[in-house]
């Protein structure tokens, strides 16, 4: 018989589903472990044991235990380090840290430490929670997250050939590769979506500058939109269908934004 | 399972498909209702049948009925011109218990939550904007549930109706009567001091 090991670490609630008559079965990503699911017996009920350490986004010190690594974690105890109390005050910023949850929960993988993704969800979380988010810093945290889950897309150079983003006229970007192609290399692609340079170089820009400076970076609307098309595109390939909260942002934006 | 009889696997199978109940619970309750006296049993069957032929949703509120309008909606005697916004008949049920309300509800049927695709279409939040549209409510209390969702409707639901004319409060939050301050949360302690009232 496998014997039941107990764990402390720092984890963030990326989803919460009620079950039965008062527990919960939760996704969380940890620091040490990667993306953990797990169910908490009572939660429903037990407001000491858990004391709102459950809720979405909350960034938690997690105590559970498990016997092997397969199957659901038993959550003992949470306690908050930071419940993001400003992200919950307001609609934008709630719809955000959803779509960036479950992009986080679609690209870290169960029991597989990542800890620079682990560091860039709680650090974006952070940085919506202060009301400095941009439609730009979406962007960048895409690209950041790409990156750190290891499908980084290709926008400096062609991804068949290699020339590099300044001798490219006309770039494409080709969503099943992940990456730009140049005027040679895009014949007659399916998937491939026109973007200008001028976009490309601030994507690039932004992936590598500090949290602080991402509210100063503004887009055009040409550039939102480029953004938002063929990093968009890559997810959608990468995930094989459109994020469920990605979806509710975009209706929400649309039609309840004043 | 396979060594029971046909109509009690079937008994069995459906009982299963209810919410927290596994095979092993069927398959007690199934034995349950087995040895029961068949007029009980039949009651089941009836009170089951029942609800699926007679509930409906209230026209006007969402509420569960048993007709065109629900309990609180066919009385006079409430105040017309409050509604009081609920994730659900559950919630409805809780602050008719307290006593403590006199107006009428709207029932949404779920809340806003993007990780599974609930948006604003899928809870009857444009109903709600609508029956404003149609005059006569002062107030509009939003009661969801304080969770992430909950709280996110409420959002949602103070931009709808921001600039129409109607007063906009949301339920309270803090300590529980008869808590102790020492083993109350970090948050609902801050949102307590934050909501404080004079006295």
């Amino acid at each position: 018989m496998t014997s039941r090991s107990s764990h402390k670490v720092r984890a963030i609630v990326l989803r919460s589903l009620d079950y039965g008559e008062s527990d919960r079965i939760l996704t969380f990503l940890t620091d040490e472990f990667g993306k953990l699911k797990g169910i908490a017996k009572g939660a429903r009920r037990s407001r000491r044991r858990f004391a709102n350490a459950l809720e979405p986004f909350s960034l938690t010190t997690l105590l559970f235990s498990r016997r092997g690594r397969g199957g659901l974690a038993l959550i003992e105890g949470s306690d908050v380090i930071r419940h993001f109390a400003g992200i919950r005050e307001d609609l934008d910023r709630t719809l955000v840290a959803a779509c960036v949850s479950e992009l986080a929960e679609h690209f870290s993988v169960e029991g597989k430490k990542n800890l620079p993704l682990f560091d860039l969800l709680a650090d974006f979380l952070d940085f919506i929670d202060t009301g400095r988010m941009t439609e730009a810093s979406e962007r960048f945290f895409e690209l950041r997250l790409l990156k750190a889950a290891g499908f980084e897309p290709v926008l400096d150079r062609c991804v068949t050939c290699g020339t590099l983003l300044e001798g490219i006229e006309a770039p494409q970007f080709d969503c099943r590769e992940g990456g730009i192609r140049c005027a040679r290399c895009a014949v007659n692609g399916p998937d491939f979506i026109p973007v200008s340079a001028g976009t490309l170089r601030t994507l690039l820009m932004g992936r590598d500058i500090d949290f602080e400076r991402m509210p100063r970076v503004g887009l055009s609307g040409l550039m939102a939109r480029e953004g938002r098309e063929i990093l968009g595109c890559f997810i959608r390939h990468l995930t094989g269908r459109e994020l469920r909260s990605v979806s509710v942002l975009a209706e929400i934006r649309k039609r309840y934004t004043p | 399972m396979t060594g029971y009889a046909a109509p009690i696997q079937r008994l069995i199978q459906e009982l299963g498909r209810l919410p927290g109940i596994g095979e092993k619970t069927a398959t007690r309750l199934a034995m349950f209702i087995l040895r029961r006296p068949d007029e009980e049993a039949r009651r089941l069957a009836e009170s089951i049948l029942d609800v699926k032929e007679k509930i409906r949703f209230c026209s006007v509120c969402f509420n569960l009925a048993e007709g065109e309008l629900c309990p609180v909606c066919s009385d006079p005697a409430r105040d017309r011109e409050r509604i009081c916004v609920v994730e659900d008949p559950d919630s409805l049920t809780a602050i008719e218990e307290s006593g403590s309300f006199r107006g009428t509800y709207h029932v949404l049927h779920g809340a806003l939550a993007p990780l599974d695709g609930i948006g604003p279409d899928q809870i009857r939040i444009r109903e709600l904007s609508e029956r404003l549209l149609r005059g006569g409510i002062r107030e509009v209390i939003v009661a969801t549930n304080p969770s992430v969702q909950g709280e996110s409707t409420a959002l949602l639901i103070m931009r709808l109706l921001k600039e129409k004319g109607v007063e906009v409060t949301r339920i309270a939050l803090g300590v529980p009567v008869g808590g102790d301050l020492r083993y109350t949360d970090k948050m609902t302690l801050a949102k307590a001091m934050e909501h404080r009232r004079g006295m």
